[in-house]
């Protein structure tokens, strides 16, 4: 069973991309915001304190935590949990002798370090802020913002802390912050959190797991799509199938040999990403497969690619 | 070449795999732990990650707080961090007498802290691994370390728990604000540093909403009493980590970013005195020999359809294509590091079973001489 896509799914600000470590989420964060960029959209993508992965499938240099163009309407930063905080924290202690003063504080320094997902909360928090920006006639600076969010594990705890937060730290800065940031994490007007995995046995059990927690009961967020990434393309027919699944002919020249040695590994993964784009098919939100390449690189040629195979799925 | 002699084995009492998410650590230790065993070690394999990733590999339903012998595998034991468990352990053990621990385990910010503050897991996960190997009923115990965007975090993790938990560090918030100031030193110095305190709390009080960082250092300060006996502890993990006895294999797949991560990783763990033991090189593409289609398509006959040849030849343009990539990636690994890569090739199938598990062994296994020493 097939959900479809909605075309209003892409007009949302604040776009979440998770899931399992290694499945992708660069690439699916890369190609949303080359997506979102080539419908006329100002895009931001916000790597959080990562080795950097975006700016290259760009074709450019690492950015760092400067907004730095990638292509016409896309925007790349990585925030960093450090200036994230210092900023923060003149924003809302107004001195910045003050600011200093406190969070230079080595046992300060300390304690933030230990609670738990603050570095984590100071980055959403960054880009949280940047949904806010506003320019000088009022207008949103950005039309979507894109957070390639934390590996989960690490993921359902960072999704969940602003509430933590709101409903454990009765006043203050903090609460307000926490409280305004589930509100925008929650919305369905504004935010879509899109999940990614690969065809194989241990992310398909994890994007399972991680679909009945984020869009479940408890936390509510609102979906986006399920982009199942590096999903082999069928090469053979029927029939030839069936003969590579036979074997190579006893007189085979050994490179006829390795072509079918190495079509059964491959005939072998393509029923595996088979069955288990079935088994994520079953959950309810709308699929987007996003081909293996067979390509050395992961550049601006491959991240076209992708983006082709998505608009031929729907994908506005 | 088998296990028996493997000099990753040799001499070993502790192997770690470490390294990025999504590369195979998991599969990686369950391999390698299965054929310790095989090779006849009592063998304990402990993972942290709460995906039951292992589980699954090793067919088990479910993980408990002790060991469980894992069916047809030798003498193997598998074992998934429970968090809970280790903490209350942990807490009883250093405790002075059960009143000290009833006071920390009672705490309401006891259950959420000793679970969700940054870095207990990893925390955990050294002291769980401690236990196993000084419990002295394994003969080689493998650790499968968390997942995390660094792989360093693992272990700068205990320290920074320790940094926290100093003290110093916990009577400098701590200490009631008014009488803090009294009874010390009346210096020019001493007044201004505590000047400097007073507004540095209240300033903190305006950020977080007053009672949270107190609520957490008077939490910490009960905490603090166990805290010459978490040193001590962490003094004799850290030595467990750094001891001719322990092995770190940093774990990759030959994806070119990857692959500098890996090389990066390396580089922090040797820097830092521990113990590196060689690469791991995941779903490798082996080069295969190159063909056109015409060649192909000859070898094949003129009766087969020549869209069966058309695909026979894209399928192993493909796939030399990714051995080329492949190969860079291990000729940088093999640049980074004088020790050869134990290389498991790319399988058809992902590993889910014992069966696989074997597989993926042998692949670890091979290619070592005994000439290889660590």
């Amino acid at each position: 069973m097939t959900v479809p896509l909605s075309a209003a799914l892409f007009d949302r600000r604040f776009v979440l991309v998770t899931g399992k470590g290694g499945v992708g989420k660069s690439t699916v964060s890369a190609l949303l915001a080359a997506q979102s960029g080539a419908r006329g959209r100002r895009t931001l993508v916000c790597e959080l304190n990562a080795q950097e992965r975006i700016p290259a499938i760009f074709g450019r240099a690492p950015v760092g935590s400067v907004v730095t163009p990638l292509r016409e309407n896309v925007w790349g930063v990585n925030i960093q949990p450090g200036p994230a905080l210092e900023e923060y924290a003149e924003m809302k202690l107004k001195v910045r002798a003050v600011a200093r003063l406190v969070f230079d504080n080595p046992f300060v320094q300390r304690f933030m370090q230990l609670v738990p997902g603050m570095n984590d909360l100071l980055m959403l928090g960054k880009a949280f802020n940047h949904e806010r920006e506003r320019d000088a006639q009022g207008r949103p600076l950005w039309d979507t913002v894109i957070v390639d969010a934390p590996a989960t594990g690490h993921g359902v705890t960072f999704f969940r802390l602003p509430k933590v937060i709101r409903d454990h730290v009765p006043v203050g800065n903090m609460h307000e912050e926490a409280r305004d940031m589930w509100a925008l994490l929650t919305d369905p007007e504004r935010t879509a959190t899109h999940l990614v995995s690969l065809p194989e046995e241990l992310p398909v059990q994890e994007t399972r797991e991680l679909a009945r927690t984020l869009f479940g009961p408890e936390m509510g967020l609102p979906p986006g799509a399920l982009w199942l990434n590096q999903v082999p393309t069928p090469l053979f027919d029927a029939a030839g199938e069936a003969q590579v699944r036979e074997g190579a002919p006893p007189d085979a020249t050994p490179a006829l040999q390795a072509a079918f040695d190495v079509s059964q590994i491959r005939l072998g993964r393509e029923a595996q990403a088979r069955a288990y784009q079935a088994a994520l098919e079953g959950l309810g939100l709308p699929l987007v497969a996003l081909p293996l390449l067979y390509s050395r690189e992961l550049g601006p040629a491959q991240l076209d690619a992708l983006l082709a195979a998505a608009r031929a799925q729907g994908v506005p | 070449m088998s296990a028996a002699s493997d000099p990753l084995f040799d001499g070993a009492r502790l192997v770690i795999t470490s390294g990025a998410g999504g590369v195979g650590k998991t599969t990686t230790a369950a391999a390698l732990a299965l054929e310790s065993a095989r090779s006849g070690r009592r063998t304990a394999v402990l993972t942290i990650d709460p995906a039951r990733r292992l589980a699954n590999a090793l067919g088990l339903e479910a993980f408990h707080d002790h060991a469980q012998r894992v069916e047809g595998a030798g003498p193997l034991w598998a074992m998934m961090l429970d968090m809970r468990t280790t903490a209350d352990a942990m807490v009883r053990r250093f405790s002075p007498d059960e009143a000290a621990a009833r006071r920390i385990l009672d705490n309401p910010y006891y259950g959420a802290f000793s679970t969700s503050l940054a870095g207990t897991q990893e925390y955990m996960a050294v002291e769980q691994v401690h236990a196993l190997v000084r419990s002295g009923e394994y003969d080689l115990v493998v650790l499968d370390t968390p997942p995390a965007v660094h792989a360093i975090d693992f272990l700068t993790a205990p320290d920074r728990i320790l940094g926290a938990l100093d003290n110093r560090a916990v009577n400098w918030l701590y200490k009631p604000r008014d009488a803090g100031e009294r009874g010390q030193p009346q210096g020019y110095g001493a007044r201004l540093l505590g000047r400097g305190r007073q507004v540095v709390l209240k300033s903190l009080d305006r950020f977080t909403g007053g009672p949270f960082f107190e609520d957490l250092a008077s939490f910490l300060q009960a905490f603090s009493a166990l805290f010459e006996a978490f040193r001590q502890s962490s003094r004799a993990v850290q030595a467990l980590l750094r001891a001719d006895s322990t092995r770190f294999l940093v774990v990759t797949a030959p994806y070119p970013g990857t692959v500098r991560e890996a090389i990066g990783f390396r580089a922090e763990l040797v820097e830092r005195g521990f113990p590196f033991a060689g690469f791991v090189c995941n779903r490798v593409h082996d080069a295969r020999p190159a063909a056109s289609l015409d060649a192909l398509a000859a070898a094949l006959g003129p009766h087969a359809p020549a869209r069966l040849a058309e695909a026979l030849a894209t399928a192993l343009a493909d796939h030399n294509r990714m051995a080329a990539r492949d190969a860079d990636g291990l000729a940088a690994l093999r640049q980074a590091d004088a020790r050869p890569v134990r290389v498991v090739p790319l399988m058809p199938e992902d590993v889910h079973d014992l069966e696989g598990l074997s597989r993926v062994g042998r692949a670890l296994m091979q290619n070592f001489s005994s000439a290889d020493t660590f």
